[in-house]
């Protein structure tokens, strides 16, 4: 196994309680410049926390780690925007292949739903039907995707590393529950 | 490490597929529906483009176009039918069936061309500026945005608008978009298309933005129209054979005039095998097919030279003779003082540095020479072949205070350097 690097590395860290514990750390070379780092779990947090979306968490196959599935919610975005030009929404629609492409290529399982707007909510014991939803164009969810992630913490970093920040969107990451024992 | 191949992407939109519909549908729209609707015809396309960048985020149609064509077609008559009851389009789109049916025949392929082509000669018209028919063509045929065109221009947005703004009045007054078939001044206003065209392709070739003079998409969509008006029998003449043939040599050569730190190559400097051969292969087919008629255009000169250097394996190569011949009738058919600056340069080549210094010299008095960078260049050029090192420093520190990009500025300074070698 190559090493990971630095945020595998950071999930290894956090991933300790959640079923990563195999990952030693004396196992993996440790990159120059990070050698000196103190190993303190709150500065690492710190780091993950202020860390732009361009890294990409990179790929886990060579590990045998356990992964679930957790499914991003997308709120807003481009789709909300009135002002963008043909080349500038052939561009984002460009990102968006190349970031499930990469998602792919790490062998992450994803499969992703676009959501048209607007349709219709049936309501309690009556089964109302009214139109909608006509939230706010920014809280709209405007699709959703499964995928795998060993963690939280590594689901949330695929999820910055979304295009839909470009323009403003919003994403949600939740874990899927898992019916089996 | 993780040696597995990246996967392939199975999403590959063509390029520019967007911007290319943007165009295609704005003139079916706005042919169908009238000049007085652009707005709306904008408005169309634009919802139909953002559904489908929607829509596409995690995998591509089967058929992006057709995709798009059928967002357009349900978005247009959606908003017909919605604004019938306040004010009146066609009496073609009256009824439910005739609307559906007069909407999918203007956006079906096959009208692809003649509505651009309707579009384009429309928006080229004698009562506005050539400043404001590239403005209206690279909103309604490039799909630029206002801001797009700007940064293309160096020219702030509200002058862009208030171009965009005039063409829509002209436009409106119209009352509808003529096919080029029943146009009655074709001749005019296909010469109007081609300085238009001209002046696109130039703005990608060496444009006005000092941070990005060389934007190869201009000169492709220039490419892409003059082609188009090939589509037509009553725009198809000659002088578009011509005008696309000089468009193929300059794009062929674009790959090796600038190098990887977007500084200008001179020509006797650039990598001949970097051009596109397919490109200049195309030039001599529209340059054959040009030589009809016994009309000699300037883009009937302009073709010869440009075939000349894209089919010359080298500076020493080249037939100097031929192009000094066709900047000879060129001068004299509209002598311009950059003509007379390339015609100087042809002469140093053929006859000599010293013919060209003196012809060079005698240019010296051309006022827009004398803030033209390249003419200093030229100059120096000359002065450093003929040995005149101080003279030819001197010649580019000149062309450098006039420099308008750091292309070429920095393309001047590295010849200044290379004086201290030779």
């Amino acid at each position: 196994m190559g090493w990971p690097p630095p945020v595998s590395r950071r999930h290894a860290g956090h991933a300790r309680s959640g079923g990563l514990g195999k990952l030693k750390e004396g196992a993996v070379a440790v990159p120059p410049g990070q050698a000196l780092m103190p190993r303190v779990a709150g500065l690492d947090e710190a780091r993950r926390r202020i860390r732009l979306g361009a890294m990409m968490p990179e790929s886990r196959s060579g590990e045998r780690a356990v992964r679930s599935k957790f499914m991003l919610i997308f709120r807003g975005g481009a789709v909300a925007r009135r002002d963008l030009s043909p080349s500038e929404l052939q561009a984002h629609v460009e990102k968006w292949y190349r970031w499930s492409d990469e998602l792919a290529r790490q062998g992450r399982g994803n499969a992703g739903t676009a959501l048209g707007n607007p349709g219709a909510a049936v309501r309690g014991h009556e089964r109302v039907v009214t139109d909608g939803p006509y939230a706010e164009s920014k809280d709209l969810v405007t699709g959703s995707m499964i995928f795998e992630a060993v963690s939280l913490d590594d689901a949330v970093d695929v999820a910055r590393t979304c295009p839909t920040y470009e323009f403003g969107g919003s994403v949600e990451v939740r874990p899927v529950a898992d019916p089996r024992i | 490490v993780d040696e597995r191949p990246a996967a392939v992407s199975s999403n590959e939109l063509v390029e520019d597929l967007f911007r290319k519909e943007y165009a295609h549908l704005v003139s079916a729209l706005t042919r169908v529906l009238g000049p007085s609707n652009v707005p709306l015809a904008e408005d169309v396309v634009h919802d139909a483009l953002v559904s489908a960048m929607h829509a596409w985020r995690f995998g591509l149609p089967r058929d992006p176009k057709a995709w798009i064509i059928r967002a357009a077609r349900n978005r247009a008559i959606d908003i017909i039918r919605r604004e019938q009851r306040h004010r009146s389009f066609l009496p073609a789109l009256a009824t439910t069936t005739a609307l559906t049916g007069t909407i999918e025949a203007a956006l079906a392929p096959a009208a692809e061309s003649v509505s651009q082509l309707a579009m384009m000669f429309a928006v080229c018209d004698p009562g506005l500026n050539r400043e404001t028919h590239v403005t209206l063509i690279l909103r309604w045929l490039c799909g630029l945005s206002p801001t797009e065109i700007g940064h293309a221009f160096l020219v702030d947005t509200q002058t862009i608008d208030r171009r965009l703004h005039r063409g829509r009045g002209r436009l409106r007054q119209l009352g509808r978009l003529p096919d080029v078939d029943d146009l009655p001044d074709i001749g005019p206003r296909r010469d109007s298309v081609l300085r238009s065209l001209y002046l696109l392709f130039n703005e990608g070739y060496h444009g006005s933005n000092p941070q990005d003079p060389v934007r190869p998409f201009l000169c492709e969509d220039a490419l892409r129209l003059t082609e188009l008006l090939l589509d037509a029998k009553a725009t198809a003449h000659p002088d578009v054979h011509a005008l696309a043939a000089l468009f193929c040599f300059g794009a062929a050569r674009l790959p090796a005039r600038l190098d990887e730190h977007g500084v200008f190559v001179p020509l006797e400097d650039q990598d001949r095998s970097r051009w596109d051969r397919a490109r200049i292969e195309r030039g001599l087919v529209h340059l054959a097919r040009s030589a009809t008629g016994d009309h000699m255009s300037r883009w009937h000169l302009e073709a010869g030279i440009a075939c000349e250097h894209a089919i010359a394996p080298s500076i020493q190569q080249t037939d100097w003779d031929r192009i000094v011949g066709f900047y000879q009738v060129l001068a004299r058919q509209s002598w311009s003082p950059i003509v007379a600056l390339n015609r100087a340069l042809a002469v140093a080549e053929r006859d000599g540095i010293d013919a060209g210094r003196r012809e060079l010299i005698a240019l010296a008095g051309e006022r827009k020479l004398s803030r033209y960078p390249f003419y200093w260049a030229a100059r120096a050029d000359l002065e450093r072949r003929a040995g005149c090192h101080t003279a030819a420093r001197e010649h580019y520190e000149h062309a450098i205070a006039l420099a308008r990009s750091p292309a070429e500025r920095v393309s001047f300074e590295r010849r200044i350097a290379s004086l201290g070698i030779s």
